[in-house]
């Protein structure tokens, strides 16, 4: 699993870690009974504090998508929470407007949207961050 | 849990009834890493300097691990670890002398982390330190100040001076210690981003005083930016009345504002208010928030 975190993001790390994981989850990257990096090891690697990672982890298990086992790791749960399209619509058409309205006005016809929208499915599956761009600039 | 470095309304003054510290007051628990932040002159150094008993405040007191610090001077250092702003260290003795001077003075020393330590930032014991980078002395202050595994680590602008590579090498140092040891970290830093990534609470010191203490976390979730047209109020005051706000300053030809709440509920709160349209209310990253806080002196006399 790769992650990238950006301190300059307008999203806490905590919540940047969380919405990674969940966009992993989402395009099946990560699969239930998949391991996680221990909260540790992710420290090291991000370098950012552990207790950091812990709350991800922590919130994301209180979300029914992780659980620790004891002295074995932290897991994808074996069954992931439903999450109901009745209690997302509203927010999934307030994004699609968004979308629609920024790409209109920079020039997009649909056509162009809907090959945005390919190719952002495409670096979901494949793990490419859509905050990529931001934390290479952070880190000059 | 208990505190490992308690502040009891700290006044210190350089220059008779200007106190650059007046009545500061906190405390940080065992496990805890705690940002530092304010302006140049806000009393950063000072307060870290009467942690290590190297001043003594003028009122107040000053508690590390439940004692004074300069009551129990080489109790209480042994058990900290402390890289100065501005670090001397000798420059004719090589890398190997200076590392058995403190070898010498801490008895926990640990000579398996000092290896990976040199290891990881490719220093050769035998060169002198006066041949060394900017950076590879603070590599080196850094491994004397962790190798008795403190636990209590003060870092006074560590990053000041390093380039970014450098500035990371030893932010991982520092994580790897908190992973392995818990250690307390309280660390002063004009790089928000590098707050941001380890920090877990932040302080933030402005006119001698404790402006801001948080969960930082917390402090990006529950704090907002409003941008408010000029028209609209008729003085800084005005804006810094209304509930919730912590701070205000001009902007061209916008009000600032701070405000303590969910950028949705100030906006709403705002709009009733002043009855503006082109109110704006948005989440800011750290440094933002920093800049609004305590941004030009000139906006905050008022």
């Amino acid at each position: 699993m790769q992650l990238i975190v950006n301190p300059a993001d307008e999203l806490p790390i905590y919540r940047q870690i969380m919405r990674q994981v969940s966009e992993a989850l989402a395009v099946r990257r990560l699969k239930p009974g998949d391991k996680l990096p221990s909260h540790r090891d992710l420290a090291e690697q991000l370098v950012v504090a552990p207790l950091t990672v812990k709350k991800a982890y922590d919130e994301l298990e209180m979300l029914g998508f992780l659980e620790t086992q004891r002295g074995r790791g932290t897991f994808v749960c074996g069954k992931l929470p439903r999450v109901r399209l009745a209690d997302r619509r509203e927010q999934i058409d307030v994004s699609a407007r968004k979308l629609l309205s920024q790409a209109y006005l920079a020039g997009l016809d649909f056509d162009g949207v809907i090959k945005i929208l390919r190719d952002a499915e495409r670096e979901l599956t494949q793990g490419l961050s859509a905050t990529s761009s931001a934390s290479t600039k952070e880190k000059l | 849990m208990n505190a490992v470095l308690e502040f009891n309304n700290i006044v210190r003054a350089y220059k008779r009834n200007v106190p650059v510290l007046n009545g500061v007051t906190f405390s940080v628990n065992g496990g805890e890493v705690v940002g530092l932040l304010g302006r140049n002159g806000a009393g950063k150094t000072t307060l870290i300097r009467i942690a290590m008993g190297m001043l003594h405040p003028d009122a107040g007191s000053v508690q590390v691990f439940g004692v004074s610090p300069t009551a129990r001077a080489v109790e209480v250092k042994q058990r900290i670890g402390f890289v100065a702003e501005d670090q001397v260290l000798p420059g004719a003795s090589s890398i190997g002398e200076l590392i058995a001077f403190h070898r010498h003075l801490f008895p926990s020393w640990d000579e398996q982390l000092q290896r990976q330590i040199l290891h990881r930032f490719s220093l050769d014991c035998r060169t002198r330190i006066r041949m060394l980078s900017k950076g590879q002395a603070r590599q080196v202050a850094l491994l004397c100040a962790v190798c008795h595994r403190p636990e209590l680590l003060i870092l006074d602008e560590p990053a000041a001076g390093l380039d970014p590579a450098a500035r990371r090498e030893f932010l991982e140092v520092s994580i790897q210690l908190l992973n392995r040891e818990g250690t307390t970290i309280l660390f002063s830093s004009h790089y928000m981003n590098d707050v941001e990534r380890i920090g877990g609470r932040v302080i933030l010191l402005a006119d001698g005083r404790v402006r801001l203490d948080s969960d930082l976390d917390r402090l990006r979730e529950s704090f907002c930016v409003a941008m408010v047209p000029r028209a609209s109020a008729q003085s800084v005051e005005a804006i810094r009345r209304i509930p919730g706000c912590v701070g205000a300053r001009l902007v061209f030809e916008n009000w600032h504002g701070v405000f303590h709440d969910a950028p949705e509920a100030v906006e709403a709160q705002l709009k009733k208010l002043l009855g503006a349209n082109g109110i704006r209310c948005v989440r800011v990253p750290l440094e933002e928030l920093f800049v609004e806080l305590v941004g030009r002196e000139q906006d905050r006399e008022g």
